[in-house]
């Protein structure tokens, strides 16, 4: 992305290069602000806001990576705020009202995700329908799903102290008096894994093709429905794991909740650098996105300030982040 | 066809939409507080009972599956049994059905009934049908919510919780527990889902007015921050300087995620002996902040913490000692008081507007009978 542009001494370094220009103003970014919550707020200088600002980013994150990959086609998926609340209220209603096993809870999350990722998919890419409508319309549903099933109750997965809680130990672990964000392992794998997927291997370079160019993948004989379809089948994947990872850190979903999540996970990935227009885009940069999106979420309240104005900074930073994307496609064009 | 399978999805999409709407029943708000009870002299009763005949009542809830609406139909089915009355109690599946309840409300009517209860989803929409009621001279009787802005002498009386009075008794439980840490500067905080919601501000309001209210009576000096519909609308002299201050902290939308960052910058600050969160959702925000922060407790330098309504988690929080306790309101009371509040309108009694009270809840008594049926996951 940053090898061919011509540069400043900052730009042409060859650390800066290798990393990419964006991620590295994003890292800078993260450690001014953890720098300055922590001057202005003696408690954000300890060891539980790291635990607090993990349950932030988990959930978000599992979100970023997914929609990461609809974004780099050139799509979105605006399904994955409400899917999240709808996947976990289903699953955590066979768990808690039905007395299914934890395990199979999990499965079902899971594969809702799963089957309302590949019924968008079949939308945008065989159905033809713009991302964003086609998202729209499988945000409503799934926001009605959920409610249905529950019967309009709301619906709190087992606590860690009971016996079948052991969903959350898996995002935090206790040893002795110690909780662990063992989340942050589970995060990390999936980021590798995913990362590797789509530089690396034949299906990710065709998902990365299809936002730069779909008329010409297509004529090069590359599938392309197919290959869209995958992009939001990982999507509804991830928002199921961010199903489990809400569910852990939270303690009860609301039918017809979760809208508003994508907007946070869409706005990770853009300040990672994922362009809107698709064709670029790096799962490191969506989960480093993510994380300046949870400090601020956790570290605006911390140091006082009211509700309205944090929404109004986060937006500010959103407004930056896409400058920056602006400033980026400029130069290379 | 590509434009059909739109529409059709769209309608789709619009009916899933209709649907998500069953929100559930975090809280009963009472729009007609209790002090200042409406007395309306009951009209005459119809004709009086025949004593082989059993008197019949119709009740229109605002929904039917929710356990606390399961818990007042409970509360109406032992007081019809005892009071020897006939009662069918319906109900929409949603509270955001309200054409089922308006033709619910037209089927009772229709049935003829010595008297209906009313839990009004929208006055509005059955403004004709209370009319007609008066002019049959069907007495009403609204519970929960009630009827609000109902037409002049239509309802006779509302039979809901007083949320001010909620949340005093929240105050003074809390107070009890803190009112020998109050020393130098000192910080209680309240979680607050919003400032809009008669019931939620009102849980909050009462609250807030009664700890500092206890505190001024012991000698210190009180003051409100924070939220500034909360700062306005609270009856705290607001005072410079003041050692205990009474932080109120309502998120911009109500997620978990914001309110839980409420929750944790609160029970952060300097001096915070207590929090409290005036609903379901709140309270879970604060044992959400809790899991990671570990503050929470009885127990020497811990925070205070108390809750408001029921759920899994506040439930077990209780029991944890994570909270000290937690306010319910108490539905079978409710269903209970409007039976015989129907009943005495029928009978030709006077009636008036009735708090139908709350309840105490913690780790000792949670189990009780009394409490226990009031409680729901």
């Amino acid at each position: 992305m940053t090898d061919k542009k011509q540069g400043n001494a900052f730009t042409n370094n060859p650390l800066v290069k290798a990393i990419g220009v964006q991620k590295v103003v994003v890292v800078l970014v993260l450690i001014a602000l953890l720098i300055f919550f922590g001057l202005k707020s003696p408690s954000f200088r300890q060891y539980s806001t790291i635990l607090s600002i993990m349950d932030y980013t988990y959930y978000l994150a599992f979100l970023g990576i997914g929609v990461t990959f609809c974004l780099i086609t050139g799509g979105v998926d605006l399904s994955i705020g409400t899917g999240m609340f709808c996947y976990a209220l289903i699953g955590g209603y066979l768990i808690t009202q039905k007395g299914a096993p934890v395990i199979v809870g999990i499965l079902v999350t899971l594969l809702c995700g799963l089957v309302m990722g590949t019924v968008n998919g079949l939308i945008v890419s065989k159905g033809g329908h713009a991302p964003f409508l086609a998202t729209l319309c499988t945000m409503m549903i799934v926001r009605g799903m959920g409610a249905i099933i529950t019967g309009g109750a709301s619906i709190t997965w087992p606590a860690a102290s009971a016996p079948n809680g052991w969903t959350r130990t898996l995002f935090k672990l206790t040893v002795g008096d110690t909780k662990l964000p063992l989340g942050f392992l589970w995060v990390l794998i999936l980021a590798l894994f995913m990362g590797t997927f789509l530089n690396k291997t034949r299906p990710g370079r065709y998902i990365i093709a299809i936002g730069s160019n779909k008329e010409a993948t297509r004529l090069s004989g590359i599938n392309v429905a197919k290959y869209q379809t995958l992009a939001y089948i990982i999507s509804g994947f991830c928002t199921g794991l961010a199903a489990l990872a809400y569910s852990s850190a939270f303690q009860s979903m609301v039918p017809g909740g979760g809208g508003g999540t994508e907007l946070n996970a869409i706005g990770g990935a853009i300040i990672g650098g994922t362009s809107m227009s698709g064709g670029s885009g790096t799962i490191s940069g969506t989960i480093l996105g993510v994380f300046i999106m949870s400090v601020l979420q956790l570290g605006l309240p911390l140091i006082g300030l009211q509700a309205n104005y944090q929404q109004i900074i986060i937006g500010l930073v959103l407004i930056l982040a896409v400058y920056i994307d602006v400033l980026k496609n400029k130069k290379l064009s | 066809m590509k434009k059909k399978v739109l529409a059709a999805l769209l309608s789709a999409a619009m009916v899933a939409t209709l649907l998500a709407g069953c929100g559930k029943k975090e809280e009963a708000p009472a729009e007609a507080p209790a002090e200042t009870p409406a007395e309306t002299p009951a009209d005459e009763p119809a004709d009086a009972p025949a004593a082989d005949e059993k008197m019949s009542f119709e009740i229109v809830s605002k929904g039917l599956q929710h356990q606390y609406w399961q818990a007042v139909k409970k509360g109406v089915e032992q007081k019809a049994a005892e009071l020897g009355v006939e009662v069918n109690f319906v109900g929409p599946a949603s509270e955001s059905d309200i054409k089922d309840q308006v033709a619910m409300f037209d089927n009772a009517l229709n049935s003829n009934p010595k008297a209906i209860g009313l839990a009004a989803l929208d006055t509005s929409s059955v403004t004709e049908q209370l009319q007609t009621a008066k002019d049959s001279g069907i007495p009403v009787i609204g519970f929960d919510s009630g009827v609000p802005n109902a037409p002049e002498g239509s309802v006779l009386a509302n039979c809901s919780t007083n949320n001010y009075a909620a949340g005093e008794m929240a105050a003074e439980k809390v107070y009890e527990a803190i009112k020998d840490r109050i020393s130098g500067n000192v910080r209680i905080g309240v979680v607050a889902q919003d400032a809009t919601s008669e019931s939620v501000v009102n849980r909050g309001l009462g609250f807030i007015d009664k700890i500092a209210e206890l505190a001024v009576a012991d000698g210190h000096t009180a003051t409100v921050v924070g939220n500034d519909k909360y700062i306005t609308d609270s009856k705290c002299e607001k005072t410079e300087g003041a050692n205990v201050v009474i932080d109120v902290r309502v998120p911009s939308s109500v997620t978990s995620e914001l309110s839980a960052a409420d929750a944790t910058a609160l029970m952060n600050e300097a001096g915070t002996i207590a929090i409290y969160g005036s609903n379901e959702h709140s309270a879970n925000a604060i044992i959400t902040a809790n899991e990671n922060l570990n503050k929470c407790g009885t127990g020497e330098g811990q925070i205070i913490a108390a809750g408001f309504d029921s759920g899994a988690a506040q439930i077990q929080a209780v029991k944890d000692g994570v909270l000290l306790g937690a306010i319910t309101q108490a539905p079978v009371a409710m269903g209970e008081i409007l039976v015989q509040t129907m009943y005495d309108a029928v009978m030709g009694n006077t009636v008036s507007d009735t708090d139908t009270g709350c309840q105490w809840y913690t780790a000792e008594n949670i189990e009780d009978p009394e409490i226990a049926q009031n409680l729901y996951e």
